[in-house]
């Protein structure tokens, strides 16, 4: 099978197309062949060592596709299920071996682009506003990003909630889809600091909730926007990590919240994984979800999906089609 | 009148027993004649001049006593009622002029030392086990200092609430003390390492929240023993200050939020005040609540008492009686 394959760490360059084997399912695994693979920042943080995961490896996360087949101890998939899956390695490629567990059923009013393309952000866009930190009509939440793959969806989930949205994203034409997606407010922060912006809108009271996939180059600021008593919930480190956190800073901004989060921990069963998908399927396939799928490559063009993720010229999701 | 004076920062031998002018209301002030002053940790740090203070100035955070002259903008008391107060100092002092809209009523069933007992260690309890992480029944909280003054009370509501409390303590009679005041479980932490013990005591998946007044010796393994999405709560440092931490540990160690809470931010507004102090005051009024009164000194004894709070022995409040 056509495969992308890592053999040592690096740039995108790395990402190489090779000719491999298709491999078996065994235990309680599937066989899958993929329709589509997601492409996300945590796949370039896997190619290029940040996150480590023995060499050589196929790269991604997300993907959904057919399964072709079963391992002898399988009990909730079969042959010719429509599934999704995140959060198992090697969805670049034709075929990818999935713990059943992880898999989930793509319902027939979803196509395979759409359920490839919401895993892992909507998903994580679900977790933010239902669990890290519930959302409830009426509340403001701060969204960085916002035109980024998760923040397009975190602002469409928290409108549908009855939440204000203020958003953030770094040029004019994200803008423009942060507003498309409901943000009450956006602002430009290449050109203004949010800080101020942030308070004069929330006429000095600051907001509910801030959801940051930034990390280290909001975090300071984001103290200073919260409410007393409010949230701030870190769900990525897109500009890098936040430097260690003196706690007596969370007390002196107003007794905020922090909280640190993976997906991992938001789809930890089986029965909270299927619920989340669920919900996240049916909004997509009411039309109340829409998933900006920005472009699709073939699967030797990973390499130049990577460079268009990096140089964040693209808003929306990104996919591989084997 | 007679008050205890800091002139300059020091050991219990600062305190100095003065004579000053009975205070006069300002507009929005009320003077009480105080009944009881209770005495904090708070207070040492004060002295010490760890927390900051123009000198010289009257220390004591938390007094209870009778309303005697009332500024002319003041609506909300008169003279005559009984009242109690806390976030300001001057309570070690036969009369304090405090900003009419921080006294709270003390009803019939209170007496005035109860009141000047729990105003800051019992609306600190009841903010913990109601707000920060509001206890449900069933949940687990693990709670440090279990037999100290915030303690005590914070045992005692978590069990109210029909949640299952682990308690630390250091000595014997501590352990009595907690389990009398409601602890399911006791880990004397100086003989048996609190993490390995709490894991067995949860079959290995942690607790809900673990209440923190420690600090520095407890806060990392505190984070091993949060179920996933649980809470750390961070509310003192009497073995020292927590110093700055990772925020991945956070996202590795179960998605886990982490706050640094205090007393003011739970009673910023005169309603949450008003509704805090008259749920504590009721508690304590139906029995709910029982109070260790250790020993009342006379203001002049201002510095044995201090002595005595910081030689740790004492496992009840402190009280001084104009």
């Amino acid at each position: 099978m056509q495969a992308i394959r890592v053999q040592k760490t690096g740039g995108p360059e790395v990402l190489e197309l090779v000719d491999l084997p298709t491999p078996s399912a065994k235990a309680d695994h599937a066989l899958v062949k993929v329709s589509a693979a997601g492409v996300n920042s945590i796949d370039a943080q896997f190619r290029d060592g940040r996150l480590h995961t023995p060499l050589p490896f196929i790269p991604g996360q997300e993907g959904s596709g057919v399964v072709t087949a079963v391992g002898p101890q399988a009990k909730v998939v079969k042959v010719g299920d429509r599934v999704a899956w995140s959060g198992t390695l090697g969805s670049y490629a034709e075929y990818v071996v999935v713990p059943e567990e992880h898999l989930v059923p793509v319902p027939v009013s979803i196509t395979d682009e759409q359920a490839a393309a919401a895993m892992v952000h909507g998903l994580t866009a679900h977790y933010l506003v239902s669990d890290a930190h519930k959302l409830k009509p009426g509340e403001t939440a701060l969204v960085h990003s916002a035109a980024g793959g998760v923040g397009l969806l975190l602002v469409q989930m928290a409108r549908a909630i009855g939440a204000h949205v203020i958003a953030t994203t770094s040029s004019d034409e994200k803008a423009q889809l942060a507003r498309e997606a409901g943000a009450d407010e956006v602002i430009v922060f290449t050109r203004q600091d949010f800080e101020p912006e942030v308070k004069r809108v929330t006429g000095g009271q600051g907001v509910d909730v801030v959801y940051d996939g930034v990390g280290k180059a909001t975090f300071e600021k984001n103290l200073n926007v919260m409410r007393r008593r409010g949230m701030l919930v870190l769900y990525g480190m897109s500009s890098g990590a936040v430097p260690p956190v003196d706690p007596a800073k969370l007390s002196e901004k107003g007794s905020l919240y922090m909280a640190r989060t993976t997906l991992a921990h938001f789809t930890a069963t089986r029965e909270e994984l299927l619920a989340r998908t669920s919900a996240l399927f049916a909004m997509i396939a009411d039309g109340k979800l829409k998933l900006r799928i920005a472009r699709k490559y073939p699967l030797r063009e990973a390499a130049l999906a990577h460079r268009d993720m990096e140089a964040r010229r693209v808003s929306g999701k990104l996919l591989l089609l084997p | 009148m007679k008050a205890i004076q800091v002139k300059q920062a020091g050991g219990p031998e600062a305190l100095e027993l003065v004579d000053l002018p009975i205070p006069e209301p300002k507009a929005n002030e009320a003077v009480v004649k105080l009944a009881a002053s209770g005495v904090n940790f708070i207070d040492v740090y004060f002295r010490e001049g760890r927390y900051k203070a123009p000198m010289p100035f009257v220390l004591g955070q938390e007094g209870a006593g009778v309303v005697t002259a009332v500024g002319s903008a003041v609506n909300s008391v008169q003279n005559g009622d009984r009242v109690a107060w806390t976030g300001l100092l001057g309570s070690y002092a036969e009369y304090s002029a405090v900003p009419a809209d921080r006294l709270v009523p003390v009803p019939a069933g209170v007496s005035d030392q109860q009141a000047a007992a729990t105003m800051l260690q019992g609306m600190t309890a009841h903010y913990l086990s109601h707000d920060t992480y509001p206890l449900k029944r069933g949940e687990t909280a693990l709670v440090h200092a279990a037999a100290g003054g915030v303690g005590l009370l914070l045992v005692q509501m978590a069990h109210n609430i029909g949640a299952r409390v682990i308690g630390t303590v250091s000595t014997e009679e501590k352990a009595r003390l907690a389990r009398a005041a409601g602890a399911d479980e006791i880990i004397p932490y100086t003989q048996t390492d609190f993490e390995a013990e709490t894991k067995r005591l949860t079959g290995g998946k942690g607790v809900d929240v673990v209440y923190d007044s420690v600090g520095k010796t407890t806060f990392e393994k505190g984070l091993n023993i949060l179920r996933p999405r649980g809470m750390m709560v961070l509310f003192g440092g009497s073995s020292g200050a927590v110093p700055p931490f990772d925020l991945i540990a956070l996202s590795q160690k179960g998605s886990l939020y982490v706050t640094r809470p205090t007393l003011a931010h739970y009673i910023a507004t005169r309603e949450e005040l008003m509704v805090r102090s008259g749920a504590v005051f009721g508690m304590i009024a139906q029995g709910k609540l029982k109070l260790r009164i250790e020993h009342t000194y006379p203001l002049s004894e201002a510095q044995q008492a201090h002595r005595d709070l910081e030689g740790r022995k004492t496992t009840g409040k402190l009280l001084l009686i104009p």
